[in-house]
């Protein structure tokens, strides 16, 4: 994907996020316990820089999940604070909570698309937090969401599918568009929840590449929840390791040693643990 | 395989109790009594049944040797005015169900307005459309329209039952990612539930109407017009040459609707199937 990361330069100018900049993202004593007694992260803090590329490594179960949604306030913290840029994540509600989404992208990693619905209906979500709703109810976008999508889409290649369905789309090709619904957020921050864990390993590659490019070119703060520990060497800088609820490691991602993802798993390094196949 | 079958016969099974199933066995034996009781209180006329071959043969000689074909025209009308209240009465019902079905499911609306709604729903299922026609034709008269709206109240208990129980039935991702990225609830509805269940929607309305066309000709008995209230007056004044013309009309009309209607709605539920290669038939 390096190819069309030259053409994507000039786009990063033209459309500043409502930050203009990426955001640090801060997380004190944070502490979620789920209705059904499950305490899923323990008194977690974490400060994570503007413009940072992180891993947060762990086995399912880990928390790695919760994490994430309590950045967007998808889950709301039992106990903590949670800062995005300007945004008090944790004492929003309402309309401010979804202007605060608004400029937080996110994927998923069953990539979540309206699979009956075309790939610009589907991008075009991203713009719901900055327009009218009765514009998104009707389906009445303008000229410049439409642009914006358009870029988005043509980002990360998928522009010729813009009038396909979205169900029609591979793996790869959906993960695409949905990244391009979060860039159409205009974001400050981005946000990928195990991206590349239904993929198969050259796309979950070029996928990690795209997340990549995202950080070096638009230079978003990019979080990415993984489980395997080459992706997590290979594409960002530090990785932040979450067994239980709790941080058990904190570093850098290229130099982290097999004894460190030891830690972090709470057993031995198997061969599932890396993806491999570059 | 072997090996393991042998070593479970050469130890003693610790088979588990069987259940006495106590409850199982009285509900049967309650049915029992209950069927019993129905018999002894109708008090079927079994010499009357043994001359029923014998009156259909009659009848249906008086219908179908030589039907009056000459009503087939004002029978055509009456049945497209039965199906216009099908239509109608589904469109109104339909377009009822799914504003009232939304917010009755669960995650969309609050307990308190869900409750109410499914409750709502529940007695206009338990009366039937002759019923809902009856009570509202005080208000509006004898006329197709009383016909339309009976069978679009009538259809909100079970339509709006199966648009929320669908809405429930809706994977979380697409509302979770639309949810994400600063969706509203109306735009989480709108454009992360409704894509992803509108198919099974739209097919259900369909079925919907199949339904009302049935119950149409049931709702003309007690005169709100089109083919059932023909089919009465002319069995009321015994012409039965031309009431053998009204049923063949009203059979072939409904076969010929339900296979349309269903052949729609197979396209719809196979259209909504992710199509990664073409379909061959």
């Amino acid at each position: 994907m390096s190819d069309t990361a030259a053409a994507r330069r000039p786009e990063a100018g033209d459309h500043v996020s409502p930050a203009s900049g990426p955001w640090p993202i801060t997380l004190d004593n944070v502490t979620v316990r789920y209705p059904n007694g499950v305490v899923a992260l323990k008194d977690v803090s974490l400060s994570i820089g503007a413009g940072e590329m992180v891993a947060v490594v762990g086995l399912s179960g880990s928390g790695k999940s919760t994490m994430i949604r309590t950045i967007n306030g998808l889950v709301q913290p039992t106990q903590g604070t949670v800062t995005v840029g300007p945004h008090a994540m944790t004492s929003l509600k309402g309309a401010a909570l979804r202007r605060a989404r608004g400029d937080i992208g996110m994927i998923f990693q069953s990539f979540n698309l309206a699979d009956r619905t075309s790939v610009y209906r589907n991008a075009m979500v991203g713009r719901f937090s900055h327009t009218p709703t009765w514009r998104t109810l009707l389906g009445i976008s303008t000229a410049e969401d439409r642009d914006i999508v358009m870029r988005a889409l043509a980002s990360v290649g998928m522009l010729e599918k813009v009038w396909g369905r979205a169900g029609a789309l591979s793996g790869g090709q959906k993960q695409r568009v949905a990244i391009a619904r979060a860039l159409a957020q205009e974001p400050a921050v981005m946000l990928a929840d195990e991206p590349v864990a239904s993929l198969d390993p050259p796309t979950a590659h070029s996928v990690m590449a795209d997340l990549a490019d995202i950080n070096a070119d638009r230079g978003l703060t990019v979080l990415v929840n993984l489980h395997l520990m080459d992706l997590a060497r290979q594409y960002t800088t530090r990785m932040i390791g979450l067994r239980a609820g709790e941080v058990v490691y904190d570093g850098p991602a290229a130099s982290a040693t097999d004894a460190d993802f030891e830690q972090i798993y709470g057993r031995p390094v198997q061969q599932r643990d890396r993806l491999g196949e570059k | 395989m072997t090996a393991t079958a042998t070593t479970a016969s050469a130890t003693r099974l610790a088979i588990p109790a069987k259940p006495r199933r106590l409850a199982v066995r009285a509900a049967g034996w309650a049915a029992t009594v209950v069927i019993l009781l129905a018999f002894w209180d109708i008090d079927l006329e079994w010499d009357k049944i043994a001359g029923l071959p014998a009156d259909l043969a009659h009848y249906g000689a008086l219908m179908f040797s030589d039907p009056n074909w000459s009503m087939l025209g004002e029978a055509a009308l009456q049945t497209w005015r039965s199906v216009s209240m099908a239509w109608i009465g589904a469109i109104l019902g339909v377009v009822l169900s799914t504003l009232l079905g939304i917010p009755a499911a669960q995650g969309v609306g609050p307990a308190w307005v869900r409750l109410p709604l499914r409750v709502i729903f529940a007695v206009i299922r338990a009366m039937p459309e002759v019923l809902i026609a009856i009570l509202i034709l005080t208000v509006t008269g004898l006329t197709p329209f009383t016909g339309a709206l009976a069978l679009a109240i009538g259809g909100i208990g079970t339509h709006a039952k199966w648009t929320y129980e669908t809405i429930e039935a809706v994977p979380p991702g697409t509302a979770e990612a639309v949810r994400a990225s600063g969706g509203s609830l109306v735009e989480v509805i709108r454009w992360g539930l409704w894509p992803v269940a509108a198919p099974e929607l739209m097919s259900l309305a369909l079925y919907r109407f199949e339904i009302n066309v049935r119950t149409s000709a049931i709702l003309g008995l007690i005169g709100v017009g089109g083919i059932g209230a023909m089919l009465t007056d002319y069995t009321q004044h015994r012409e039965w040459d031309t009431v053998g013309v009204l049923i063949i009309v009203v059979i072939v009309v409904t076969m010929v609707i339900d296979a349309i209607s269903g052949a729609i709605r197979r396209r719809i539920m196979e259209g909504a199937k992710v199509r990664g290669v073409e379909r061959q038939h």
